[in-house]
């Protein structure tokens, strides 16, 4: 605190705190307060607010738990990978339409977690480590330029890109690679284009914190790995990735939390199979109008999220401390 | 009932997040904050009213209100919203401060406007009920628009939900085509629908087959009976989800499914149809009977500017007014010898829809209580997961 003060003045350091907290509480915590109240009232007529009907009831929540629904479970196999020799009898489960959603929300969100990881790994390993510190900054604006253009406009583009009659099918017919159409949002049990999208969208949350994390590596330690006979494996294993540790966390969690909340992309490059447990959310709001599910809807939706990272990071023996390096 | 041209999607989605943050504010009780943006003179009665419709219709601001304000000497304080729920919403916060005075919901959403208690009744002495064509909803007492005998509700412009088919591949001629042909094996892969509305499409199909225990209709009635309908309704679409090639949401989508997606049928608003012409595809009623909507002004509670929201809705009543407000929104007038007024190609594409008993065949949408949408939503949901 004295710090700040002697750097930056008295009014200048008061005001950025002021400013802050100003953001934190008005804009942050009070709304997520006054929602996560509501959350535990049932949804009434305006004129029934505060009547005797008004109380505090865990309903809204326990909505994810009810409306069972008999479901084919899609299983890797038969349909997912043509021509597969796997082959698994169909699976049929009856269970809640939403916490089936909301399953699946978490599942593919931690794929693509995984998938934008083993992309950018060896991309942020290439930018700290072996590429010609010059051609950088070309490289770093060549990343950049999709971000130019609106997250909407993008996914947009993929939905024509992937779209039975898009440019995709096109280019591989006129190849002679592919001899009918194909709608390339339908693999993966229907959620191929979303995976595509969330990939596309966050892969740069992941790179620049990895590659953070690695640009702080001396040389050196690779060097004497080397020197002392490890081979590329046990290099990375041993001493890179170790290093690299809360980079990883910090990009994992990130990717994670904003594909499992993200909106656009579901809505956009969804198959007739996929749903997505933001669009049950956006559901409850706009359509059914019924803010007080939606809001419990939202913060089991940020719960279980913090408490699925939460055991990831101690899985991986990450600390919050190592990701706020 | 979203009708948006891509760039007007774009905006609306670029408006997301400000919604949203407007959300918290109300959640947190911060009403005052969001509310008073718009007049501010609204205290003082005057020349000028406020009033929230549908965004992406150009030609209201460019053509219809300064027509209006040429007529009357009332301004209009035009406040656009992307979809119904924003106004509900909005009129929610408006209730209070009076900065809303006249929303455009359609008819079938009536009830949970009247249900949220931020409507008052219209006086009938202040308008011209005599002018509305005979058969639109709202246009007579005892209707759908009226609550516990008050006109609550006056309409505006109607449309409807019908086929879109492409000319090439499909026999789109009146009464060979209907809602049973979007189940059909021979469209597999090349459907596209609205999940809740083709849940709809499938019971009254089913209805119209005698298979159905009782009227379709009567799943609008009670929560339990809508569960045992829309329980077989959603069995029977199951078994045939292989038709669909994409299920849309809004206009955009709906093109989209047509124009790259390969659907060659699909169950869309008028609008996809009128915007899809010069491609190949045509739009016709099908044999069972349209979906008809049906959209009108309701009154805000607390509204400031009560005789000039009157002289409004009297004047959308006229044949100038009407035909004026069903241009903007490329749909049907509501007042009489308003057709006779609209522009050449609307007419004609609605007339071509619409032949033969196709106008008094329509099926207008039921009114939406506040447990049918939840339910409905549910639906959507085990629908488009199955």
């Amino acid at each position: 605190m004295t710090d700040l003060i002697q750097r930056y003045g008295r009014g200048l350091s008061w005001l950025s705190i002021g400013l802050t907290a100003f953001w934190l509480l008005a804009l942050v915590i009070l709304p997520y307060l006054g929602l996560f109240e509501q959350s535990f009232r049932p949804y009434l007529p305006v004129d029934e607010i505060g009547g005797p009907n008004d109380h505090y009831t865990l309903h809204n929540y326990m909505a994810l738990f009810s409306n069972p629904q008999d479901i084919t479970l899609c299983l890797p196999g038969k349909d997912t990978i043509p021509g597969s020799p796997i082959y698994l009898p169909d699976l049929v489960v009856n269970w809640p339409i939403h916490l089936y959603i909301f399953i699946l929300t978490i599942v593919y969100s931690s794929v693509v977690t995984l998938i934008v990881l083993m992309l950018c790994y060896p991309i942020a390993y290439c930018m700290a480590k072996v590429m010609d510190p010059r051609s950088l900054p070309t490289f770093f604006l060549l990343l950049v330029i999709p971000l130019w253009v609106s997250e909407l406009m993008r996914s947009f583009s993929w939905y024509i890109i992937l779209s039975l009659n898009g440019p995709l099918s096109t280019l591989l017919m006129d190849l002679g690679i592919l001899s009918a159409p194909v709608r390339w949002t339908w693999g993966l049990c229907g959620y191929s284009g979303i995976m595509v999208g969330l990939i596309y969208t966050y892969v740069l949350f992941m790179l620049f914190p990895v590659y953070n994390a690695m640009t702080s590596l001396d040389s050196n330690q690779i060097e004497a790995a080397e020197d002392l006979g490890a081979g590329w494996i046990r290099k990375h294993w041993r001493v890179i990735i170790p290093h690299c540790k809360p980079g990883i966390a910090s990009g994992s969690v990130t990717v994670f939390m904003l594909a499992a909340s993200s909106l656009l992309v579901p809505s956009l490059l969804a198959s007739p199979k996929s749903r997505w447990f933001t669009e049950v959310i956006q559901q409850w709001m706009f359509e059914s109008h019924d803010w007080n599910s939606g809001a419990a809807y939202a913060f089991l939706l940020l719960v279980v999220c913090t408490i699925f990272v939460t055991v990831m990071m101690k899985l991986f023996k990450v600390g919050l401390s190592d990701i706020a390096k | 009932m979203t009708r948006l041209t891509p760039s007007q999607e774009l905006v609306r989605a670029a408006r997301m997040s400000r919604r949203s943050l407007m959300k918290s504010a109300v959640a947190l009780g911060a009403v005052g904050f969001a509310a008073p943006i718009y007049s501010t003179n609204a205290l003082s009665s005057s020349g000028e009213m406020n009033f929230e419709g549908w965004a992406g219709y150009d030609d209201l601001k460019g053509k219809v209100f300064p027509a209006f304000e040429k007529a009357t000497g009332i301004k209009v304080n035009f406040k656009e919203a992307a979809e119904q729920d924003t106004m509900l919403a909005d009129a929610k916060t408006a209730v209070q401060s009076g900065a809303v005075d006249v929303t455009e919901p359609t008819i079938n959403s009536l009830p949970s406007w009247s249900a949220e208690g931020v409507i008052q009744a219209w006086d009938l002495g202040k308008l011209a009920p005599g002018n509305y064509l005979a058969g639109v909803p709202g246009a007579e007492a005892g209707g759908p628009a009226d609550v516990d005998g008050k006109r609550m509700w006056v309409p505006s412009c109607w449309g409807t939900e019908a086929l879109t088919f492409k000319k090439d591949t499909i026999d789109g001629t009146y009464g060979k085509i209907g809602l049973a042909d979007l189940w059909d094996d021979k469209y597999a892969g090349k459907v596209t629908i609205r999940a809740h509305s083709s849940l709809s499409a499938m019971g009254r199909v089913l209805d119209a087959a005698g298979k159905l225990p009782q009227p379709w209709m009567d799943s609008y009635k009670d929560e339990a009976t809508m569960r045992k309908l829309w329980d077989i309704a959603l069995a029977e679409a199951i078994k045939h989800k292989k038709n669909v090639a994409q299920f849309w949401s809004s206009e955009n989508e709906a093109q989209g499914a047509f124009r790259t997606n390969g659907a060659e049928l699909g169950l869309t608003w008028d609008s996809t149809g009128a915007n899809m012409a010069a491609e190949g595809f045509g739009f016709i009623a099908p044999k069972e009977g349209a979906f008809g909507w049906s959209q009108g002004f309701v009154l805000l509670k607390g509204a400031k500017n009560v005789d000039q929201a009157h002289e409004f809705a009297k004047w959308i009543s006229s044949a100038e007014g009407a035909a004026a407000w069903a241009s903007a929104f490329k749909a049907n007038p509501v007042g009489k010898g308003g057709i006779d007024l609209m522009d050449k190609a609307v007419s004609e594409f609605y007339a071509a829809a619409y032949p033969g008993d196709a106008l008094s065949k329509l099926w207008w949408w039921p009114a939406q209580p506040a447990w049918w949408l939840k339910t409905r939503g549910e639906y959507a949901d085990k629908w488009k997961s199955a």
